[in-house]
Protein backbone atom coordinates (compact mmCIF):
# COMPACT_ATOMS: atom_id res chain seq x y z
CA UNK A 1 0.00 0.00 0.00
CA UNK A 2 2.46 2.43 0.61
CA UNK A 3 4.93 1.47 -2.20
CA UNK A 4 2.01 2.07 -4.37
CA UNK A 5 1.24 5.19 -2.62
CA UNK A 6 4.94 6.00 -2.76
CA UNK A 7 5.40 5.10 -6.73
CA UNK A 8 2.41 7.42 -7.40
CA UNK A 9 3.73 10.29 -5.57
CA UNK A 10 7.16 9.87 -7.40
CA UNK A 11 5.02 9.63 -11.39
CA UNK A 12 3.19 12.72 -9.87
CA UNK A 13 6.64 14.47 -8.43
CA UNK A 14 7.38 13.82 -12.10
CA UNK A 15 5.48 14.73 -13.83
CA UNK A 16 4.93 18.06 -11.86
CA UNK A 17 8.96 18.43 -12.47
CA UNK A 18 8.72 18.30 -16.24
CA UNK A 19 5.23 20.38 -16.04
CA UNK A 20 7.14 23.12 -14.44
CA UNK A 21 10.07 22.39 -16.86
CA UNK A 22 7.65 23.53 -20.11
CA UNK A 23 6.15 26.45 -18.56
CA UNK A 24 9.43 27.48 -17.57
CA UNK A 25 11.41 26.99 -20.89
CA UNK A 26 8.01 28.43 -22.68
CA UNK A 27 9.14 31.89 -20.26
CA UNK A 28 12.01 31.59 -20.88
CA UNK A 29 11.55 31.59 -25.08
CA UNK A 30 8.63 34.40 -24.63
CA UNK A 31 10.98 36.29 -23.33
CA UNK A 32 13.80 36.29 -25.34
CA UNK A 33 11.25 36.72 -28.44
CA UNK A 34 9.93 39.92 -25.98
CA UNK A 35 13.91 40.74 -26.06
CA UNK A 36 14.10 40.02 -29.67
CA UNK A 37 11.12 42.14 -29.97
CA UNK A 38 12.39 44.82 -27.75
CA UNK A 39 15.61 45.51 -29.73
CA UNK A 40 14.39 45.03 -33.18
CA UNK A 41 11.90 48.31 -32.24
CA UNK A 42 14.41 50.26 -30.70
CA UNK A 43 16.82 49.50 -33.63
CA UNK A 44 14.16 50.40 -36.17
CA UNK A 45 13.72 53.75 -34.20
CA UNK A 46 17.05 54.62 -34.37
CA UNK A 47 17.57 53.80 -38.35
CA UNK A 48 14.60 55.77 -38.54
CA UNK A 49 16.26 58.64 -37.04
CA UNK A 50 19.83 57.68 -38.74
CA UNK A 51 17.30 58.38 -42.15
CA UNK A 52 16.09 61.47 -41.30
CA UNK A 53 19.13 63.08 -40.50
CA UNK A 54 20.72 61.97 -43.98
CA UNK A 55 17.48 62.80 -46.06
CA UNK A 56 17.69 66.21 -44.41
CA UNK A 57 20.56 66.56 -46.95
CA UNK A 58 19.18 65.75 -50.10
CA UNK A 59 22.28 67.10 -52.43
CA UNK A 60 24.87 65.03 -50.25
CA UNK A 61 22.61 61.58 -50.51
CA UNK A 62 22.25 62.07 -54.34
CA UNK A 63 26.29 63.13 -54.80
CA UNK A 64 27.28 60.08 -52.12
CA UNK A 65 24.62 57.42 -54.08
CA UNK A 66 25.88 58.42 -57.46
CA UNK A 67 29.32 57.97 -56.52
CA UNK A 68 29.06 54.59 -54.96
CA UNK A 69 27.06 53.34 -57.88
CA UNK A 70 29.33 55.03 -60.30
CA UNK A 71 32.48 53.39 -58.36
CA UNK A 72 30.44 49.88 -58.51
CA UNK A 73 30.10 50.05 -62.67
CA UNK A 74 33.30 51.24 -63.13
CA UNK A 75 35.46 47.88 -61.31
CA UNK A 76 32.85 45.62 -62.51
CA UNK A 77 33.19 47.23 -66.16
CA UNK A 78 36.55 46.61 -65.45
CA UNK A 79 36.80 43.23 -64.60
CA UNK A 80 34.34 42.40 -67.60
CA UNK A 81 36.84 43.75 -70.35
CA UNK A 82 40.21 42.33 -68.05
CA UNK A 83 38.59 38.61 -67.87
CA UNK A 84 37.30 39.09 -71.11
CA UNK A 85 40.67 39.57 -72.65
CA UNK A 86 42.86 37.51 -70.64
CA UNK A 87 39.58 34.65 -71.18
CA UNK A 88 39.93 33.31 -67.18
CA UNK A 89 41.59 34.95 -64.29
CA UNK A 90 42.65 32.28 -62.31
CA UNK A 91 40.82 29.55 -63.87
CA UNK A 92 37.80 31.28 -63.46
CA UNK A 93 35.21 33.02 -65.94
CA UNK A 94 34.41 36.20 -66.53
CA UNK A 95 30.87 35.27 -65.08
CA UNK A 96 32.49 33.78 -61.79
CA UNK A 97 34.76 36.28 -61.25
CA UNK A 98 32.31 38.94 -61.40
CA UNK A 99 30.12 36.55 -59.15
CA UNK A 100 32.80 37.03 -56.21
CA UNK A 101 33.27 40.84 -56.75
CA UNK A 102 29.37 40.89 -56.39
CA UNK A 103 29.94 38.62 -53.02
CA UNK A 104 32.29 40.90 -51.98
CA UNK A 105 29.71 44.02 -52.36
CA UNK A 106 27.11 42.54 -50.66
CA UNK A 107 28.90 41.71 -47.48
CA UNK A 108 31.00 44.95 -47.83
CA UNK A 109 27.10 47.20 -48.01
CA UNK A 110 25.41 44.85 -45.66
CA UNK A 111 28.02 45.53 -42.94
CA UNK A 112 28.61 49.47 -43.70
CA UNK A 113 24.46 49.49 -43.82
CA UNK A 114 24.33 48.14 -40.55
CA UNK A 115 27.33 48.72 -38.71
CA UNK A 116 27.83 52.49 -39.70
CA UNK A 117 27.61 53.64 -36.01
CA UNK A 118 31.17 52.45 -35.82
CA UNK A 119 32.44 55.11 -37.80
CA UNK A 120 30.48 57.96 -35.12
CA UNK A 121 31.89 56.18 -31.91
CA UNK A 122 35.00 58.07 -31.61
CA UNK A 123 33.81 61.34 -30.42
CA UNK A 124 31.36 59.83 -28.15
CA UNK A 125 34.45 58.64 -26.20
CA UNK A 126 36.67 61.20 -26.33
CA UNK A 127 34.15 63.77 -25.48
CA UNK A 128 32.35 61.40 -22.54
CA UNK A 129 29.15 61.17 -24.23
CA UNK A 130 29.26 57.27 -24.36
CA UNK A 131 28.31 57.72 -20.43
CA UNK A 132 24.67 58.61 -21.41
CA UNK A 133 24.61 55.17 -23.42
CA UNK A 134 25.85 53.70 -21.33
CA UNK A 135 22.86 54.53 -18.74
CA UNK A 136 20.26 53.79 -21.04
CA UNK A 137 17.97 50.64 -20.69
CA UNK A 138 19.35 48.23 -23.63
CA UNK A 139 23.23 46.92 -24.35
CA UNK A 140 25.55 49.43 -24.55
CA UNK A 141 27.14 47.05 -27.28
CA UNK A 142 23.91 47.32 -29.38
CA UNK A 143 23.92 50.59 -29.43
CA UNK A 144 27.31 51.31 -30.72
CA UNK A 145 27.40 48.79 -33.33
CA UNK A 146 23.44 49.10 -34.81
CA UNK A 147 22.52 52.85 -33.40
CA UNK A 148 22.63 54.31 -37.24
CA UNK A 149 21.98 52.32 -40.32
CA UNK A 150 23.00 54.00 -43.34
CA UNK A 151 20.27 55.01 -45.78
CA UNK A 152 22.72 55.25 -48.82
CA UNK A 153 24.06 51.68 -48.75
CA UNK A 154 20.34 50.62 -48.23
CA UNK A 155 19.27 52.17 -51.52
CA UNK A 156 22.14 50.02 -53.25
CA UNK A 157 21.09 46.56 -51.43
CA UNK A 158 18.04 45.42 -53.83
CA UNK A 159 19.97 46.42 -57.02
CA UNK A 160 23.31 44.30 -55.73
CA UNK A 161 20.55 41.39 -54.74
CA UNK A 162 19.43 41.73 -58.06
CA UNK A 163 22.72 41.81 -59.68
CA UNK A 164 23.69 38.78 -57.32
CA UNK A 165 20.57 36.77 -58.34
CA UNK A 166 20.91 37.38 -61.89
CA UNK A 167 24.96 36.41 -62.21
CA UNK A 168 24.86 33.81 -59.63
CA UNK A 169 21.62 32.05 -61.58
CA UNK A 170 23.97 32.11 -64.62
CA UNK A 171 26.27 29.89 -62.97
CA UNK A 172 23.79 27.17 -62.59
CA UNK A 173 23.75 25.92 -58.45
CA UNK A 174 21.78 23.18 -57.17
CA UNK A 175 19.36 24.50 -54.39
CA UNK A 176 22.25 22.78 -51.93
CA UNK A 177 24.69 24.91 -52.85
CA UNK A 178 22.74 28.49 -53.52
CA UNK A 179 21.84 27.42 -49.66
CA UNK A 180 25.26 26.91 -48.86
CA UNK A 181 26.18 29.83 -50.25
CA UNK A 182 23.13 32.18 -48.24
CA UNK A 183 24.91 30.00 -44.97
CA UNK A 184 28.02 31.25 -45.54
CA UNK A 185 27.19 34.65 -46.30
CA UNK A 186 25.35 34.94 -42.60
CA UNK A 187 28.39 33.75 -41.26
CA UNK A 188 30.59 36.22 -43.45
CA UNK A 189 28.60 39.11 -41.82
CA UNK A 190 29.00 37.43 -38.75
CA UNK A 191 32.63 37.34 -38.63
CA UNK A 192 32.10 41.64 -39.76
CA UNK A 193 30.42 42.08 -36.89
CA UNK A 194 32.54 40.17 -34.84
CA UNK A 195 35.72 42.99 -36.50
CA UNK A 196 33.60 45.84 -36.16
CA UNK A 197 33.26 44.51 -32.33
CA UNK A 198 36.69 44.46 -31.81
CA UNK A 199 37.40 47.86 -33.66
CA UNK A 200 35.45 49.37 -31.18
CA UNK A 201 36.43 47.89 -28.21
CA UNK A 202 40.33 48.87 -29.15
CA UNK A 203 38.21 52.53 -29.64
CA UNK A 204 37.67 52.47 -25.87
CA UNK A 205 40.67 51.50 -25.06
CA UNK A 206 43.39 53.51 -27.76
CA UNK A 207 40.62 55.99 -28.81
CA UNK A 208 41.67 55.15 -31.81
CA UNK A 209 39.19 53.81 -34.30
CA UNK A 210 39.26 55.68 -37.70
CA UNK A 211 42.41 54.35 -39.26
CA UNK A 212 41.58 50.68 -37.59
CA UNK A 213 38.16 50.61 -39.38
CA UNK A 214 39.47 51.65 -42.67
CA UNK A 215 42.35 49.08 -42.62
CA UNK A 216 40.21 46.44 -42.06
CA UNK A 217 38.11 48.20 -45.05
CA UNK A 218 41.63 47.73 -47.01
CA UNK A 219 41.76 44.43 -45.67
CA UNK A 220 38.30 43.44 -47.15
CA UNK A 221 38.92 44.85 -50.26
CA UNK A 222 41.04 42.54 -51.29
CA UNK A 223 38.68 40.04 -51.29
CA UNK A 224 37.24 42.10 -54.30
CA UNK A 225 38.64 39.05 -56.43
CA UNK A 226 39.20 35.44 -55.34
CA UNK A 227 41.82 34.56 -52.80
CA UNK A 228 43.60 32.50 -55.37
CA UNK A 229 45.49 35.29 -57.15
CA UNK A 230 47.42 36.16 -53.88
CA UNK A 231 50.73 34.29 -52.96
CA UNK A 232 51.75 32.81 -50.33
CA UNK A 233 51.98 34.31 -47.50
CA UNK A 234 49.64 36.85 -47.93
CA UNK A 235 46.86 34.44 -49.36
CA UNK A 236 47.22 32.31 -45.62
CA UNK A 237 46.84 35.35 -43.68
CA UNK A 238 43.92 36.83 -45.71
CA UNK A 239 42.10 33.26 -45.80
CA UNK A 240 42.65 32.21 -41.68
CA UNK A 241 44.13 35.44 -40.07
CA UNK A 242 42.07 38.51 -41.31
CA UNK A 243 39.68 35.30 -43.07
CA UNK A 244 38.92 37.80 -45.75
CA UNK A 245 38.61 34.76 -47.89
CA UNK A 246 36.08 32.83 -45.38
CA UNK A 247 33.93 35.97 -45.34
CA UNK A 248 33.68 36.53 -48.74
CA UNK A 249 35.88 33.89 -51.52
CA UNK A 250 34.40 30.88 -49.50
CA UNK A 251 30.61 31.99 -50.19
CA UNK A 252 31.40 32.68 -53.74
CA UNK A 253 32.99 29.36 -54.01
CA UNK A 254 30.04 27.06 -52.04
CA UNK A 255 27.71 28.29 -54.68
CA UNK A 256 30.25 27.39 -57.63
CA UNK A 257 30.24 24.19 -55.76
CA UNK A 258 34.27 24.29 -54.99
CA UNK A 259 34.10 24.24 -50.76
CA UNK A 260 34.72 20.66 -48.78
CA UNK A 261 32.89 19.72 -46.05
CA UNK A 262 35.59 20.55 -43.66
CA UNK A 263 36.33 24.10 -45.09
CA UNK A 264 32.42 24.65 -44.46
CA UNK A 265 32.67 23.82 -41.05
CA UNK A 266 36.08 25.41 -40.19
CA UNK A 267 34.25 28.69 -41.49
CA UNK A 268 31.46 27.96 -38.97
CA UNK A 269 33.46 27.53 -36.07
CA UNK A 270 35.55 30.56 -37.06
CA UNK A 271 32.81 32.59 -37.40
CA UNK A 272 31.20 31.52 -34.08
CA UNK A 273 34.42 31.91 -32.12
CA UNK A 274 35.62 35.47 -34.14
CA UNK A 275 32.11 36.67 -32.56
CA UNK A 276 32.89 34.85 -28.87
CA UNK A 277 36.24 36.56 -28.51
CA UNK A 278 35.03 40.14 -29.90
CA UNK A 279 32.23 39.75 -27.33
CA UNK A 280 34.27 39.16 -24.30
CA UNK A 281 37.24 41.76 -25.82
CA UNK A 282 34.17 44.36 -25.56
CA UNK A 283 33.49 43.35 -22.03
CA UNK A 284 37.05 43.76 -21.56
CA UNK A 285 36.89 47.36 -22.95
CA UNK A 286 34.22 48.06 -21.01
CA UNK A 287 35.48 47.79 -18.10
CA UNK A 288 38.34 50.25 -18.91
CA UNK A 289 36.22 53.08 -20.08
CA UNK A 290 37.63 55.84 -18.08
CA UNK A 291 34.72 58.40 -18.64
CA UNK A 292 37.29 60.91 -19.52
CA UNK A 293 36.30 64.39 -20.53
CA UNK A 294 32.92 63.83 -19.27
CA UNK B 1 48.71 55.07 -41.71
CA UNK B 2 47.30 56.29 -45.18
CA UNK B 3 50.86 55.23 -46.61
CA UNK B 4 49.98 51.21 -45.22
CA UNK B 5 46.48 51.82 -46.98
CA UNK B 6 47.94 52.94 -50.05
CA UNK B 7 50.52 49.73 -50.47
CA UNK B 8 47.41 47.80 -49.54
CA UNK B 9 45.38 48.76 -52.74
CA UNK B 10 48.46 48.73 -54.85
CA UNK B 11 48.94 45.17 -53.18
CA UNK B 12 45.27 44.23 -55.18
CA UNK B 13 46.80 46.02 -58.11
CA UNK B 14 49.51 44.18 -58.07
CA UNK B 15 48.60 40.66 -57.63
CA UNK B 16 45.65 41.14 -59.85
CA UNK B 17 48.30 41.54 -62.90
CA UNK B 18 51.02 39.12 -61.42
CA UNK B 19 47.94 36.40 -61.72
CA UNK B 20 47.05 37.45 -65.26
CA UNK B 21 50.25 37.58 -66.21
CA UNK B 22 51.56 33.47 -64.50
CA UNK B 23 53.09 32.72 -67.60
CA UNK B 24 56.14 35.21 -68.12
CA UNK B 25 55.97 35.16 -71.98
CA UNK B 26 52.23 36.14 -71.94
CA UNK B 27 51.77 39.35 -73.45
CA UNK B 28 48.09 41.03 -72.85
CA UNK B 29 46.68 44.34 -73.79
CA UNK B 30 50.14 45.10 -75.54
CA UNK B 31 52.22 44.89 -71.63
CA UNK B 32 53.92 42.06 -71.11
CA UNK B 33 54.95 40.79 -67.24
CA UNK B 34 57.94 43.39 -66.60
CA UNK B 35 55.94 46.58 -67.83
CA UNK B 36 53.03 45.71 -65.83
CA UNK B 37 54.16 44.98 -63.22
CA UNK B 38 56.74 48.52 -63.72
CA UNK B 39 52.65 50.27 -64.47
CA UNK B 40 51.37 49.09 -61.05
CA UNK B 41 54.66 49.67 -59.10
CA UNK B 42 55.04 53.54 -60.83
CA UNK B 43 51.61 53.80 -59.23
CA UNK B 44 53.34 54.08 -56.20
CA UNK B 45 55.19 56.42 -57.33
CA UNK B 46 53.06 58.94 -59.63
CA UNK B 47 50.12 58.66 -57.45
CA UNK B 48 52.23 59.88 -54.51
CA UNK B 49 53.11 62.87 -56.56
CA UNK B 50 49.96 63.74 -58.74
CA UNK B 51 47.20 62.65 -56.22
CA UNK B 52 48.49 63.69 -52.50
CA UNK B 53 47.18 66.99 -52.80
CA UNK B 54 46.41 69.15 -49.42
CA UNK B 55 44.10 71.30 -51.56
CA UNK B 56 41.12 69.18 -50.56
CA UNK B 57 40.81 70.70 -47.24
CA UNK B 58 39.81 74.17 -49.48
CA UNK B 59 36.41 72.86 -49.75
CA UNK B 60 35.93 73.03 -45.42
CA UNK B 61 37.54 76.34 -45.56
CA UNK B 62 35.06 78.00 -47.74
CA UNK B 63 32.00 76.10 -45.76
CA UNK B 64 32.96 76.93 -42.38
CA UNK B 65 33.69 80.30 -43.34
CA UNK B 66 37.52 79.68 -42.57
CA UNK B 67 38.46 81.53 -45.84
CA UNK B 68 38.05 84.79 -44.32
CA UNK B 69 41.06 84.30 -42.48
CA UNK B 70 42.96 84.77 -45.20
CA UNK B 71 41.11 87.50 -47.58
CA UNK B 72 42.38 89.58 -45.17
CA UNK B 73 46.06 88.71 -45.21
CA UNK B 74 48.64 89.80 -48.26
CA UNK B 75 48.81 86.32 -49.38
CA UNK B 76 47.90 84.79 -52.56
CA UNK B 77 45.32 81.65 -51.64
CA UNK B 78 46.60 79.79 -54.40
CA UNK B 79 50.31 79.92 -54.35
CA UNK B 80 49.60 79.26 -50.21
CA UNK B 81 47.75 75.65 -51.51
CA UNK B 82 49.97 75.19 -54.11
CA UNK B 83 52.93 75.71 -51.49
CA UNK B 84 51.12 73.12 -49.36
CA UNK B 85 50.66 70.66 -51.72
CA UNK B 86 54.45 70.01 -52.83
CA UNK B 87 55.30 70.37 -49.62
CA UNK B 88 52.83 67.42 -48.67
CA UNK B 89 53.81 65.77 -52.16
CA UNK B 90 57.57 65.75 -50.60
CA UNK B 91 56.16 63.73 -47.39
CA UNK B 92 54.63 61.55 -49.79
CA UNK B 93 56.91 60.66 -52.25
CA UNK B 94 59.67 60.00 -49.58
CA UNK B 95 57.29 57.10 -47.72
CA UNK B 96 56.80 55.72 -51.72
CA UNK B 97 60.33 55.51 -52.18
CA UNK B 98 60.51 53.61 -48.73
CA UNK B 99 57.55 51.54 -49.54
CA UNK B 100 59.05 51.09 -53.12
CA UNK B 101 62.25 49.76 -51.60
CA UNK B 102 60.38 47.48 -49.43
CA UNK B 103 58.19 46.25 -51.77
CA UNK B 104 61.00 45.24 -54.32
CA UNK B 105 62.35 43.47 -51.59
CA UNK B 106 58.89 41.57 -50.33
CA UNK B 107 57.34 40.82 -54.33
CA UNK B 108 61.04 40.95 -56.31
CA UNK B 109 58.94 41.75 -59.57
CA UNK B 110 59.76 42.20 -62.86
CA UNK B 111 60.66 45.82 -63.95
CA UNK B 112 61.11 47.60 -66.71
CA UNK B 113 64.20 50.40 -66.37
CA UNK B 114 63.87 53.22 -68.98
CA UNK B 115 66.92 54.01 -70.59
CA UNK B 116 65.47 56.72 -73.20
CA UNK B 117 66.96 60.41 -71.57
CA UNK B 118 63.99 61.98 -73.77
CA UNK B 119 61.54 59.09 -72.23
CA UNK B 120 62.55 59.81 -68.79
CA UNK B 121 62.51 63.89 -69.62
CA UNK B 122 58.82 63.29 -70.75
CA UNK B 123 58.11 61.02 -68.19
CA UNK B 124 59.29 64.21 -65.16
CA UNK B 125 57.48 67.15 -67.51
CA UNK B 126 54.05 64.99 -67.67
CA UNK B 127 54.17 64.08 -64.17
CA UNK B 128 54.65 67.67 -63.18
CA UNK B 129 51.80 69.10 -65.43
CA UNK B 130 49.93 66.59 -63.78
CA UNK B 131 50.34 67.79 -60.78
CA UNK B 132 48.46 70.97 -61.63
CA UNK B 133 45.66 69.12 -63.62
CA UNK B 134 44.87 67.69 -60.57
CA UNK B 135 45.48 70.59 -58.40
CA UNK B 136 43.05 73.03 -60.33
CA UNK B 137 40.57 70.59 -60.74
CA UNK B 138 40.47 70.07 -56.89
CA UNK B 139 40.10 73.86 -56.35
CA UNK B 140 37.55 73.56 -59.07
CA UNK B 141 35.84 71.02 -56.92
CA UNK B 142 36.11 72.57 -53.56
CA UNK B 143 34.83 75.91 -55.15
CA UNK B 144 31.38 74.23 -54.94
CA UNK B 145 31.30 75.05 -50.88
CA UNK B 146 30.12 78.85 -51.82
CA UNK B 147 26.88 77.37 -53.78
CA UNK B 148 26.33 74.36 -51.25
CA UNK B 149 28.43 74.22 -48.47
CA UNK B 150 27.41 70.50 -47.34
CA UNK B 151 28.11 69.14 -50.46
CA UNK B 152 31.48 69.83 -51.03
CA UNK B 153 32.63 66.46 -49.04
CA UNK B 154 30.04 64.52 -51.79
CA UNK B 155 31.57 66.04 -54.67
CA UNK B 156 34.92 65.34 -53.40
CA UNK B 157 34.00 61.88 -53.24
CA UNK B 158 32.17 61.87 -56.54
CA UNK B 159 34.84 63.53 -58.53
CA UNK B 160 38.23 63.57 -56.67
CA UNK B 161 38.08 60.26 -55.85
CA UNK B 162 35.32 57.97 -57.63
CA UNK B 163 36.27 59.67 -60.97
CA UNK B 164 39.80 60.21 -60.73
CA UNK B 165 40.67 56.50 -59.36
CA UNK B 166 39.38 55.09 -62.43
CA UNK B 167 39.56 57.42 -65.55
CA UNK B 168 43.22 58.41 -64.89
CA UNK B 169 44.94 54.66 -64.90
CA UNK B 170 44.95 54.54 -61.51
CA UNK B 171 43.54 51.14 -61.10
CA UNK B 172 44.34 49.75 -64.43
CA UNK B 173 45.94 50.81 -67.42
CA UNK B 174 43.05 52.28 -69.61
CA UNK B 175 44.11 50.89 -73.15
CA UNK B 176 42.43 47.52 -71.79
CA UNK B 177 39.19 49.26 -72.65
CA UNK B 178 37.59 49.92 -76.19
CA UNK B 179 39.02 52.04 -78.41
CA UNK B 180 35.65 54.16 -78.38
CA UNK B 181 35.76 54.62 -74.48
CA UNK B 182 39.59 55.44 -75.07
CA UNK B 183 38.86 58.08 -77.61
CA UNK B 184 36.18 59.45 -75.25
CA UNK B 185 38.39 59.34 -72.57
CA UNK B 186 41.34 61.41 -73.79
CA UNK B 187 38.70 64.19 -74.34
CA UNK B 188 39.19 65.20 -70.90
CA UNK B 189 41.98 65.90 -68.11
CA UNK B 190 41.92 62.32 -66.57
CA UNK B 191 44.40 60.07 -68.55
CA UNK B 192 47.11 62.47 -68.44
CA UNK B 193 46.88 62.40 -64.57
CA UNK B 194 48.48 58.73 -64.08
CA UNK B 195 48.43 57.23 -67.22
CA UNK B 196 49.85 59.31 -69.06
CA UNK B 197 53.21 59.59 -67.45
CA UNK B 198 53.22 55.43 -66.55
CA UNK B 199 52.82 55.42 -70.46
CA UNK B 200 55.68 57.60 -71.69
CA UNK B 201 57.77 55.96 -68.63
CA UNK B 202 57.53 53.17 -70.46
CA UNK B 203 57.90 53.63 -74.34
CA UNK B 204 54.73 53.44 -75.14
CA UNK B 205 54.27 56.52 -75.78
CA UNK B 206 57.35 58.17 -78.04
CA UNK B 207 58.20 61.09 -80.50
CA UNK B 208 55.52 63.35 -81.90
CA UNK B 209 53.00 61.17 -80.07
CA UNK B 210 54.79 62.01 -76.49
CA UNK B 211 55.08 65.88 -77.55
CA UNK B 212 51.11 66.37 -78.86
CA UNK B 213 50.44 64.51 -75.41
CA UNK B 214 52.48 66.58 -73.40
CA UNK B 215 50.83 69.83 -75.15
CA UNK B 216 47.04 68.57 -74.70
CA UNK B 217 48.45 68.33 -70.69
CA UNK B 218 49.75 72.29 -71.22
CA UNK B 219 46.77 73.33 -72.68
CA UNK B 220 44.71 71.54 -69.83
CA UNK B 221 46.43 73.02 -67.18
CA UNK B 222 45.67 76.72 -69.00
CA UNK B 223 42.55 76.06 -69.77
CA UNK B 224 41.61 74.57 -65.59
CA UNK B 225 43.68 77.21 -64.59
CA UNK B 226 40.99 79.80 -66.48
CA UNK B 227 38.11 77.86 -65.22
CA UNK B 228 38.96 77.53 -61.48
CA UNK B 229 40.07 81.51 -61.57
CA UNK B 230 36.46 82.06 -62.80
CA UNK B 231 34.79 79.53 -60.69
CA UNK B 232 36.71 81.16 -57.88
CA UNK B 233 35.81 84.56 -58.62
CA UNK B 234 32.18 83.82 -58.60
CA UNK B 235 32.77 82.00 -55.27
CA UNK B 236 34.07 85.15 -53.85
CA UNK B 237 30.74 87.28 -54.95
CA UNK B 238 28.46 84.63 -52.82
CA UNK B 239 30.51 84.09 -50.03
CA UNK B 240 28.89 84.87 -46.68
CA UNK B 241 31.30 83.62 -44.12
CA UNK B 242 29.26 81.31 -42.69
CA UNK B 243 29.74 79.74 -38.94
CA UNK B 244 32.14 83.21 -38.60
Amino acid sequence: MVDKLVSQLSVISDRLVSLLGFVKNKKRETNVLERVYYYFKIWLLMSKNSFLVMLTQKKLFALFLTGKLVRFAFFSAFLYYLVLGVDRLAGYSVGQTIFFFLTFNIVDVLAQFLFREVYRFRPLVVSGDFDLILTKPYRALFRALLGGADVIDLATIPLLIAALVYVGSSLNPTVFHTFLFTLLLINGLLISAAFHIAVLALGIITLEIDHTIMIYRDLTNLGRLPVDIYKQPLRGIITFFIPVGIMITLPAKALMGLVTFYGVLFSFVLGITAIGLSLRFWDFALKHYTSASS
Amino acid sequence: MWRIRNVMQILLVYFLWDAVFSDPDRIVFGYDRAKILTYVLGLVFVKAFVLSARAADVAGEVSQGDLSNYLVKPVNYFKYWLVRDISSKVLNLTFALIEMFFLFLLLKPSFYIQTNILSLLGFVVSVVLAMFIYFTLIFINSSVSFWIPEAAWGVHFLVGVVIVEFLSGALFPLDLLPSTVQTALNLTPFPYLIFFPLQVYLGNVTGFAMIRGLLVCGVWVVLLFYVMSYVWRRGLKVYQAYGR
